[in-house]
């Protein structure tokens, strides 16, 4: 998949701002704050529907301005071309999205249509942070290359919902326990039965992707390490559905108690944790910046062939700022290996570090306050 | 928004009440009801006051109706020993409209949605428990196929279990018409979930 073009209009500093791009590396050069990110950003609105940072999309409106509008255009592998176009209104806070003019059913099912792989400086947390941000980013993953699993996690984030709404009201005695746990029993089943299709999924997701990792080690020249993804769910370590399901009853029957006192869920997939390793040692506490670094480029570049084979479709790669994060050789061998993979976009402030690596077919943009500088 | 009449503001703000009804679809529709001949408003003004003051719900599936029982609970040709609950009246229409279905129904009123404060003593539940005091061999559950109506499919099942009364739920699947390759994948796979047996 390539985009073609797109515009932004009234999107964060870009009032109107059109740019074509190539079909290999395109280079966004600026000073810090001249709205390179913002471009990427307007491209992730276009392919998630969303951008791939901020919580809301009232933010990405200019100040001063009442709403903003993004359209691009997108090419397939095969040459199909699509139109996609979203906006968003600050007064009503609506946001509408289309392609080629028709709202697609639900904003979900967008998702894997034009697959992109982000990797930015907020990136680091995958490694560096909490479960959520590693679950976000398995999230992701799973749900461009699958359509059936974005509309399994909005059915059970909704069911967990509804469960909370039970829980909360017996917590704080609006309900008797007794009472509470007879309107508990629908929902646990619910919860067990989409619960346990999550974490098959995501078991079935894992033993896939790991080899994608170990191959993206050897292609960034760190095959002497051994990176190691290992999935570590909350519950149902079963390798079927249904040995799965079962532990997931005992669960939900053992943590009853607590949960009527807590008021929320305290079982299921929404406290998964993915634990990553080096050479046989957990890499929170062990791994150096470096390898921090290393692991995070490596899984990114996974993600990219990983998602390549599934949906059929190169995937657009943004790098967004990453060179400044990055020592010389990291940056140097990353860019070689990116020139080679399909359409990439990258923003930053050195011109220097792209040297030989930048492909020659590569187009370079200067952003300055929110517009492209003639050059 | 200011309005030049004071009616016209009344009535927009009375339609914009209406469910998937904005305020500029009801300015819309409030201009179209000025343009009318006055009949035409009168009618419609008589319509609304006819639903609220003559239907009822009937005591025994809890549908809307005019008449206690409705007419299908009263309808002597209708098989009594098969009931298929739904959730609204709308629901009772569509499966109607399909000629297919010549056993009685109950409507829940709902489905049970904590979020919205709707529990089991919400809907027609009791109700449909003391209808089984008939004979009564099947019951079809044929709840919308979301969260919602899942976990009330599931209560139902749960309750009517020790009632020794065949309990079954409508397929889920692909639509008619349609080829497999443009079904979504959701769809797909709880139709592939939900295959039956043909041997």
């Amino acid at each position: 998949m390539n985009i073609v073009s797109v515009e932004l209009r009234r999107f964060r500093n870009h009032h109107a701002t059109a740019l074509e791009f190539g079909p290999s590396a395109n280079t966004l050069l600026g000073e810090n704050g001249q709205g390179k990110t913002n471009v990427l950003e307007a491209i992730s609105f276009l392919c998630l529907t969303k951008s791939f940072f901020a919580k809301s999309d009232s933010v990405a409106v200019q100040q001063g301005t009442s709403g903003f509008e993004v359209s691009g255009t997108f090419q397939s592998d095969i040459g199909s071309r699509f139109a996609v176009r979203t906006s968003y209104d600050l007064a009503s806070a609506g946001k509408l999205y289309d392609i080629d003019g028709k709202p697609p059913e639900t904003y979900a099912s967008v998702i894997g249509r034009f697959p992109i792989v982000v990797l930015s400086p907020e990136n680091s947390s995958i490694t560096f942070g909490t479960p959520v941000e590693r679950r976000r980013f398995l999230d992701l993953v799973i749900s461009q290359s699958s359509a059936s699993y974005v509309e399994e996690m909005v059915e059970y984030r909704r069911v967990l919902r509804q469960r909370n709404a039970i829980l909360s009201d017996a917590a704080r005695k609006l309900v008797a326990a007794p009472q509470a746990e007879e309107m508990l029993e629908p929902w646990n089943e619910s919860l067990i039965i989409r619960g346990t299709r999550l974490v098959h999924k995501r078991r079935e997701f894992f033993s896939a992707f790991a080899p994608y990792v170990e191959q993206a080690y050897v292609a960034l020249g760190a095959g002497s390490e051994q990176p190691v993804l290992v999935y570590q769910p909350q519950i149902g370590d079963g390798e079927t559905p249904e040995a799965i399901a079962q532990q997931f009853r005992s669960a939900v029957a053992a943590k009853m108690r607590d949960e009527l006192r807590v008021g929320t869920t305290l079982v299921g997939p929404q406290r998964d944790e993915i634990q990553f390793s080096l050479n046989g040692l957990p890499l929170r506490q062990h791994a150096s910046q470096g390898q921090h670094k290393t692991f995070l480029i490596a899984l990114k570049v996974a993600e990219f062939f990983f998602l390549k084979e599934r949906v059929h479709e190169v995937p657009i790669f943004l790098l967004d700022d990453v060179f400044s994060e990055l020592d010389e050789l990291r940056a140097q061998k990353l860019l070689a290996l990116t020139a080679t993979l399909g359409q990439t976009f990258i923003t930053t402030t050195a011109a220097h570090v792209f040297g030989k690596a930048a492909a020659s077919s590569a187009k370079t943009f200067s952003i300055h306050n929110g517009a492209l500088r003639s050059s | 928004m200011v309005y030049t009449s004071e009616s016209v503001a009344q009535l927009v703000d009375e339609l914009s009440r209406l469910p998937s009804i904005g305020r500029k679809t009801a300015l819309r529709l409030a201009l179209h009801i000025l343009k009318q001949p006055r009949e035409r408003v009168v009618a419609l003004a008589d319509a609304l006051i006819s639903v609220k003051d003559n239907v009822r719900y009937c005591s025994l599936c809890a549908n809307i109706t005019e008449s206690d029982p409705c007419s299908i609970c009263s309808n002597t040709k209708r098989n009594k020993s098969v009931i298929c609950v739904v959730e609204e009246p709308n629901d009772v229409l569509a499966l109607e409209r399909t000629n297919e279905f010549h056993g009685l129904y109950h409507v829940l009123g709902g489905a049970l949605s904590p979020l919205d404060n709707v529990g089991p003593e919400d809907l027609k539940i009791k109700e449909l428990l003391a209808r089984l005091d008939e004979p009564v061999q099947e019951i079809i559950l044929a709840l919308n196929p979301n969260v919602e109506g899942e976990a009330t499919t599931l209560y139902l099942a749960k309750l009517l279990r020790p009632l020794a009364i065949k309990v079954s739920r409508i397929a889920r699947g692909l639509p008619i018409g349609s080829d497999l390759e443009f079904a979504d994948e959701a769809t797909l796979a709880r139709a592939i979930e939900g295959r039956v047996d043909i041997s």
